[in-house]
């Protein structure tokens, strides 16, 4: 048959001169797969993100109906917005806090799990039922939480036990404690996905290697740090890129928990931009914002692979990893 | 015996184990039970002082309420309809693509794919005004197609990404030999290649699922009203009108993430592929 094939190619090649109908239809099937999702998705992307560029140079509002081209103004007070620098602190220590956080209670389990534990039944049933935080929204996770920062709640109620306080404390309504109060939140929902990505990375060490080093009179800590965290540090780097970047624009609990109070205390720049754009209806301040934020990710991006990764896991294979 | 030699004994060792990782496991469970007890007793013993760990009063009329009297029904019907359509475009567009950029050597492919995982990381924030905007320009606000097609835009970039890896997985010999056979390229992907991704499919769609269904700012931003806004809305609404009506809320709640707790214990296996394969690059 793939002879037979081949042959008849080949005729059809000389009355075609050089390449044949079917190599360039083969040629082309391929663009033809992913012409759908790509295209759609460069549609979609590429308007929007152009769309915003050129809007923060308008002046657009609800009540306007033309937008008027009004330059750099935007970007002018965005500089002196005492409001979006104050969100970008909330921001920073909000990410930094969460991030951290994520990798070391994710971490943790992990390393637990990791173990070699009497019965593997067990271990699964328990790493099953701690990964259904993950499966919350954060707006589900924030109504659950909010039952245990309520005043006559579960969290007052031990406060006042251990002594820590007399009276009922509003977690969500003290400008001390509303964004480690997110925070704690934010944790709760996400460090499942890293104790899972952690997990699967320890896993794959081959265990030879812990033998070898115990072997070579290696003590548990210097194996933790010789063999297990740089093994595992591609996945780390991995998933904390992501978890930054994620984290970085994060909106749906301070949404949902303190609508950016007390005080701003909360306010998050992502809230803060739609906070701009559709609860002020100032659309062009907005996409001013956006593509400042945007431009700090992938600034932030940049610096922290440059920082954290090696060379090969930045340039390396793309394809593999699955 | 001496702290030390109880920890480095067998028995010490796992006791110790199993006692760390069940407090913790406490701790992050507690909430999920709390939300469960709140749904089915009264208000008054939700917030009573000391708090009552067992419930003594079990009450189903904050379920009666949301399902019989209708009440925020309509959210749950929306989450469906928007979480399924958007897993069904985006496994649609993400398995031919994937199958593309698996099989074919595409000019500029790695780096097609790259801008995928740049896509993938975008803020939401970000987009949402120009999305509100398209979906304006086609007199799409407020409606299913508008929301599903926006939120399969979010879903894409990894779908793609996984289902490339699963068919790379997939030997390239199974689909040659049934074109030696006389099937067509893309009867060969029906026949062959999509029933062997399977479980990558079914992986990616639990992934695409859980995302769409957990969605919060897109659905707000594209919807007004009841009419398709999906329940993480409702949910969102919800506290902010009724913040005391406890065991509403938590019902609501636990109605909303029953769906995935039954996708997630029989489908594990495949939550956690999705999990671990979708994360890395």
């Amino acid at each position: 048959m793939g002879a037979l094939k081949s042959e008849r190619d080949t005729v059809v090649a000389k009355n075609l001169g050089g390449r044949t109908l079917r190599a360039r239809f083969k040629a082309m099937s391929g663009y033809l797969f992913i012409a759908p999702a790509i295209l759609y998705l460069t549609f979609v992307v590429g308007y929007s993100i152009i769309y915003t560029i050129r809007l923060s140079f308008f002046e657009f509002s609800y009540g306007t109906r033309i937008p008027s081209f009004v330059g750099f103004k935007h970007y002018v007070k965005l500089l002196s917005d005492q409001d979006i620098w104050s969100s970008a602190r909330v921001t920073l220590v909000f990410t930094v806090a969460a991030v951290v956080l994520h990798l070391l209670v994710g971490g943790l389990f992990a390393l637990l799990l990791n173990e070699r534990w009497f019965s593997v039944q067990l271990r699964n049933g328990i790493r099953g039922l701690l990964i259904l935080p993950w499966l919350f929204s954060f707006a589900a996770a924030a109504l659950v939480w909010g039952l245990l920062f309520h005043p006559f709640g579960v969290l007052n109620y031990f406060a006042r036990v251990l002594g820590i306080t007399d009276g009922a404390v509003e977690f969500l309504g003290r400008a001390q404690l509303a964004l480690p109060s997110l925070i704690v939140v934010n944790i709760w929902k996400t460090f499942p996905f890293y104790m899972v990505m952690i997990l699967g990375g320890l896993q794959s060490i081959p265990t030879e290697l812990y033998e070898a080093a115990k072997v070579d009179g290696a003590s548990p800590l210097q194996r933790f740090w010789r063999i297990t965290l740089p093994l595992v540090r591609p996945v780390l780097v991995a998933i904390t890129s992501l978890d930054i970047i994620t984290t970085f624009g994060h909106y749906d609990l301070v949404k949902t928990l303190t609508e950016g109070g007390p005080f701003g205390t909360t306010r998050t720049l992502a809230y803060y931009i739609w906070l701009t754009g559709f609860q002020d209806g100032n659309f062009g301040y907005g996409a001013a914002a956006s593509v400042v934020l945007l431009a700090c990710l992938s600034g932030a991006t940049l610096l922290y692979l440059r920082l954290f990764a090696q060379k090969e896991e930045l340039y390396g294979e793309t394809t593999t990893g699955i | 015996m001496k702290l030390r030699q109880v920890f480095s004994s067998k028995v010490g060792r796992q006791v110790l184990l199993i006692l760390v990782t069940g407090i913790g496991a406490a701790v992050v469970l507690f909430p999920i039970i709390w939300m469960v007890f709140a749904s089915i007793r009264p208000v008054q013993e939700t917030l009573a002082s000391p708090p009552k760990w067992i419930p003594h009063e079990i009450t189903t009329r904050f379920y009666r309420e949301l399902l019989i009297e209708g009440k925020s029904r309509r959210y749950l019907l929306n989450g469906y309809i928007v979480s399924i359509g958007t897993t069904a475009v985006s496994l649609g567009l993400g398995s031919l693509a994937g199958y593309g950029f698996s099989r074919y050597r595409i000019k500029g492919g790695a780096m097609m794919l790259t801008a995928l995982i740049g896509l993938r990381m975008l803020p939401g924030v970000v987009i949402i005004i120009p999305f509100f905007k398209l979906v304006q320009m086609f007199h799409l606000f407020n409606t299913y197609t508008g929301l599903i097609l926006a939120m399969a835009a979010r879903t894409l970039p990894m779908t793609i990404w996984l289902l490339k890896g699963y068919t790379d997985s997939i030997p390239r010999a199974l689909e040659e030999a049934a074109m030696t056979e006389g099937a067509t390229r893309i009867g060969a992907f029906y026949r062959v290649v999509l029933p062997l991704v399977a479980p990558g499919l079914l992986a990616t769609g639990v992934m695409a699922f859980i995302g769409a269904w957990n969605a919060l700012l897109l659905p707000i931003v594209l919807t007004s009203g009841e009419k398709v806004a999906p329940l993480t809305v409702g949910i969102a609404l919800f506290f902010g009108q009724f913040g005391r009506e406890w065991g509403q809320i938590m019902a609501l709640n636990t109605l909303g993430v029953l769906p995935l707790m039954f996708v997630f214990i029989f489908l594990q296996r495949y939550v956690v592929k999705g999990m671990t394969s979708g994360a890395v690059k």
